[in-house]
């Protein structure tokens, strides 16, 4: 079985660190208006993005999961 | 390597040579549509967003490539997908930051970007860096061209007689003049046209090798099966080993990477460039990114993921000495029927060709515009305001194809002495992209950095990066997460942290000493001997920063003279450049993209969203840049006067190709009709009794 080193904790780490980098992007283009949430097709790339986010986190935990137990 | 030569059949090499002749005619027809510099190197800015996307899977997935990808594939299994999926974070600082300035900017190449948004100065410094950058990845590109080629020719030909050995460095000067032949010919417009096929092909190819691969083996079953649990993992070891770890290439790739990929990389900005609207480059951002990144993870790894599954064969048919560049082709060519494989290989190396020919038109963009055009004003042959000359400017960036062509091969021979392609660009990556990236970055999301920061991150940053590759001991290791050191190249990846961090620190504390730099510098201007002084410090800075180069002294010296150069760089800058926070962030910044807008438009904007209408279009015998649709059709697009459209073919397969973008005019009483003058006919090579859509745009 491999380690948490080669399994979760790189997980973690991206999803940590890079969800850092995310989430500050997203509250950055709220705050600076650079996203205007009036119009529609900003509401659509707002969820689009956090969509994003959390559909390649899905990818990733089902991998690793296949990895270990399929 | 003897084994590695004559891979491929007759009928291989007549598939390729067809499949490039053709390519080569395709691309060539597109660039009858060059009519300035705008269509050479942007497209002209009128192209649907599948079209973006497309061509830009051509270029990453070729640039990314078949070679380094399929090469850690073979090494370490599923893990070499990681850096396909990694590149979602940046994305809301792109599509509502960098990507709406840069279009409503009107910037033609990024230095000009920090031209107007700092000074000449900052936009000379990020020239060299950005022309660094192409260039090396040009020679990047040229090097995985020559190694994917290599396995297939001959150790040797007899040409009239005379024996040449077919070497690497020979097989990429060729390629090299191929390319940019191509490229200089071209030009942007023929580079995206024939990104659209080879962005098909490329799939095509890649997973025409995983389909078959796994079919070779016995199926996915004995494929999964055969694989060890490590290698089915989708992202690598933690911190180790030093050639293949996740941290480090989490900031190589996931930070510095994906930011100068999508911030810096002017051949990519330029895709975007050629959108028809912000709107669709964002849908083209996120298409890539969300399908076809994942996607082209399985094409580009599939090859070594197939040949580590057949080294586990009893009968393995990879050959023993195979190294990790080479196992795409070996795989190809084991697993492919005569032709097939000549097409895999063939569209393999046209898409590097299209990487290579984007950053070659990247090139000569940002010399046309950041060193011809300054020198041109600065010499006093043109006034800033005065037109181009567009035929010479054309002339110019066709020269400028061919000598940044032979710096791409000249490139090469640094990269060269790194084991496989991948470790050559990470360190490539970790490198050069920190200062820009930094640059770039604070540049759009802080109101205010200042030229003095900018230019700060620049010198100062390098000082210190240079610093970190003679002592990676010292000032890397407490950043390394534990990854090994390899003596021969350290810290290849995990250097970029160190990198990224070192500019960052000195731009923002630069900037938020920026009164008291502008203190100082008043009281210099007032002084008797202020040209002694500011004279006398760019001296010691000089100094400072040829004895970094140069490694002499010891590292505590070397880095607080590091530290003591970037202060007096920050103040000789704050002395010399005019500088109006105010003006130099309308419309620069992510803060005032509204403002972006409308000085894009040159009016107040009109945001309600209209219906698209189809029109038939009638001559106006003038040259004048407006439309005239009916009242009726204004009224359902909710246009007035002065409103920007977008008028192209309705055959929406042509991807916005026959387009054009102008003003509403008067309106008149003909529903249905739209009048256009002799200049749009022109421009958007549109065919007589051919209907038209017109879309309203601001």
């Amino acid at each position: 079985m491999p380690s948490f080193f080669n399994t979760w904790l790189p997980f973690i780490y991206l999803y940590g660190v890079g969800g850092i980098f995310f989430f500050t992007g997203m509250i950055l283009i709220r705050k600076l208006k650079g996203i205007d949430m009036r119009k529609k097709k900003h509401r659509f790339w707002w969820k689009v993005m956090f969509f994003g986010y959390f559909y390649f986190m899905l990818i990733h935990a089902i991998l690793i999961i296949a990895a270990l137990y399929w | 390597m003897d084994r590695l030569h004559t891979m491929g059949t007759q009928t291989d090499w007549v598939v390729m040579i067809v499949y490039l002749v053709a390519i080569l005619l395709f691309g060539s027809y597109f660039s009858k549509y060059n009519h300035n510099t705008t269509d050479f190197f942007f497209g002209g800015r009128r192209f649907s967003w599948w079209l973006i996307a497309m061509s830009i899977v051509a270029t990453g997935v070729s640039s990314h490539s078949f070679v380094k990808y399929s090469a850690k594939a073979w090494e370490y299994g599923f893990s070499s997908s990681m850096t396909y999926m990694n590149d979602w974070f940046f994305i809301p600082f792109f599509m509502f930051g960098w990507l709406p300035i840069v279009i409503y900017s009107k910037i033609r190449s990024i230095p000009e970007y920090f031209e107007k948004r700092f000074s000449p100065s900052a936009r000379f410094f990020v020239t060299i860096l950005q022309l660094l950058y192409l260039v090396g990845y040009i020679g990047i590109g040229f090097l995985t061209m020559g190694k994917a080629i290599l396995p297939l020719m001959p150790p040797s030909i007899n040409l009239f007689g005379i024996e040449i050995n077919i070497t690497l460095m020979g097989l990429i000067i060729v390629i090299a003049f191929v390319t940019g032949a191509y490229t200089t010919f071209g030009g942007q417009i023929a580079v995206l046209f024939t990104d659209l096929v080879q962005g098909f092909m490329l799939l095509l190819a890649g997973l025409m090798v995983f389909i078959i691969g796994i079919d070779y083996v016995g199926g996915w079953h004995t494929f999964w099966n055969l694989l060890p649990t490590d290698w089915k993992l989708p992202l690598a070891h933690f911190n180790k080993p030093s050639d293949f770890n996740f941290v480090g290439i989490f900031w190589q790739d996931g930070i510095a990477g994906s930011i100068g990929f999508l911030f810096m990389n002017m051949g990519l900005i330029m895709r975007f460039m050629s959108a028809k609207s912000v709107n669709e480059g964002r849908k083209a951002a996120v298409f890539n990114i969300l399908f076809m990144l994942p996607v082209s993870a399985i094409v580009v790894s599939g090859g070594g993921w197939i040949g580590k599954a057949m080294s586990m064969l009893s009968n393995s048919p990879i050959p023993a000495n195979t190294q990790p560049d080479f196992i795409f082709v070996v795989v190809a060519n084991i697993i492919m029927g005569p032709g097939i494989f000549g097409f895999v290989i063939a569209s393999l190396a046209a898409a590097l060709m299209s990487t290579v020919n984007t950053l070659l038109n990247a090139c000569s963009a940002v010399y046309v515009n950041d060193v011809y055009g300054p020198i041109k004003v600065w010499l006093k042959k043109r006034n800033k305001n005065d037109k181009v000359d567009e035929k010479r400017a054309l002339l110019v960036a066709r020269i400028a194809t061919v000598a940044f062509t032979v710096l791409g091969v000249l490139a090469v021979i640094p990269f060269s002495s790194y084991p496989t392609v991948y470790e050559a660009h990470g360190y490539f990556h970790s490198t050069l992209t920190p200062p820009l990236v930094i640059a770039i970055f604070l540049g759009v999301f802080w109101k205010k950095f200042t030229p003095a920061g900018v230019i700060a991150t620049v010198i100062g940053g390098i000082s210190l990066m240079i610093l970190g590759a003679y002592y990676p001991g010292v000032l890397i290791s407490p950043f390394d997460h534990g990854t090994p050191m390899d003596p021969v190249h350290p810290y290849t990846y995990i250097g970029a942290l160190y990198n990224t961090l070192v500019c960052l620190i000195v731009g923002v504390i630069v900037t938020l000493l920026q009164k008291q730099f502008i203190s100082i510098a008043n009281r210099i201007k007032k002084g008797s001997s202020h040209n002694l002084i500011i004279v006398t410090m760019i001296i010691l800075s000089s100094m400072i920063f040829s004895m970094v180069i140069f490694n002499i002294g010891g590292v505590q010296f070397l880095f607080i003279a590091s530290l003591f150069m970037t202060l007096m760089i920050s103040l000789i800058s704050t002395y010399y450049i005019k500088y109006d926070p105010v003006i130099k962030t309308e419309g620069l910044t992510a803060g005032s993209i509204h403002r972006a807008k409308e000085l894009f438009k040159g009016s107040k904007l009109n945001e309600r969203e209209g219906d698209i209408v189809k029109v038939n279009w009638k001559l106006r015998e003038d040259d004048e840049d407006f439309i005239n649709l009916s009242k009726h059709d204004m009224n359902k697009m909710y246009a007035e006067e002065g409103d920007l459209v977008y008028v192209t073919d309705a055959r929406k397969y042509l991807g916005g190709l026959k387009s054009f973008h102008s003003r509403f005019g008067k309106p008149h009483n003909e529903e249905g009709i739209i009048y256009i003058s002799r200049e749009h006919v022109k421009n958007g090579l549109l065919i007589k009794g051919r209907p038209l859509t017109a879309e309203k745009e601001m």
